[in-house]
């Protein structure tokens, strides 16, 4: 990595459990459904935001949190309930925990649950995502 | 959607299969994926970086797989025979790259009764299998399907 600036990272090390993050909002337009409607090529109604648009944008919001990011190595899966339809004009914003982590040979699991909120504080989707996180070098 | 026929929950048979058409995963889908979530990981973004990773190059989000083949399964199923999404449970077992070539194959493995009465819950079984037949997601998806009018 010569040459990359250097950066602060998280490592499964540093994980902390049962600490919540909470993301800032993001507001749902048009925009995002027509972006994610050419994508997948499936048409949408307007005014309505596809079901997957949310738990996709979540996992950019988490990048925003006030925290070096978290050297995440591959998702490795999840299980999540649509408890909620969004529409155009909401604002979403998404609150993680981790609630266990478990140390392999290589790297870390760890397992986070999400929820995505509404601008009234509804949920309206959330799960648990389960993610292979890598551990510190050793220097 | 409009214009077609509506099939109801009793017209859905247990054990029902659908293969969807191909996709080839391009690097504009990544890119887009990337902006649209603000998703910018280095496994999705930096070639550079992913030379020197277990995988070799770029890999697609696997949310982004997950949001294609959504896309691809609705191509072939009858008209709003899956209805909104309920629920997910769903594993990420290898890696899409750039170029691959991925389809769905979805059964209906559970017809189950709905919180309402006047809504049925269907559970498909999915696999998402690349080009040389690995299938590098699955999972199962829950969907809320109405009953036929009495």
């Amino acid at each position: 990595m010569a040459g990359a600036p250097a950066e602060r990272r998280l490592y499964f090390e540093d994980v902390q459990t049962n600490v919540p993050l909470e993301t800032p909002g993001m507001t749902l337009t048009e925009t995002h459904a027509t972006l994610f409607g050419s994508l997948t090529l499936t048409p949408c109604e307007p005014g309505a935001i596809p079901d997957l648009i949310p738990l996709c944008m979540s996992s950019g919001l988490g990048w925003r949190v006030p925290q070096p990011p978290l050297v995440v190595l591959a998702f490795m899966g999840f299980e999540w309930r649509f408890l909620k339809p969004t529409r155009v004009g909401d604002t979403i914003r998404s609150v993680s925990t981790t609630v266990a982590k478990r140390s392999m040979k290589e790297g870390g699991v760890v397992i986070e649950e999400r929820s995505i909120l509404n601008q009234r504080d509804e949920v309206v989707q959330s799960g648990r995502l389960t993610l292979l996180v890598a551990k510190r070098p050793s220097s | 959607m409009s214009g077609e026929p509506v099939v109801y929950f009793e017209d859905i048979q247990l054990g029902e299969q659908y293969t969807s058409p191909g996709r080839t995963v391009t690097e504009a889908d990544l890119v887009i994926f990337a902006g649209l979530s603000g998703d910018y990981n280095v496994l999705h973004t930096d070639a550079e970086h992913m030379k020197a990773s277990l995988f070799g190059e770029r890999i697609a989000h696997g949310l982004l797989g997950l949001s294609i083949q959504q896309g691809l399964l609705d191509r072939v199923v009858p008209g709003q025979a899956v209805g909104p999404l309920a629920a997910v449970k769903w594993k990420f077992k290898g890696p899409i790259k750039i170029g691959d070539t991925i389809h769905v194959e979805a059964r209906v493995s559970a017809k189950k009764d709905g919180e309402q009465p006047r809504v049925g819950l269907i559970t498909l079984e999915r696999r998402v299998v690349n080009q040389r037949g690995e299938v590098v997601q699955e999972g199962e998806t829950d969907h809320l399907v109405g009953r036929r009018p009495a």
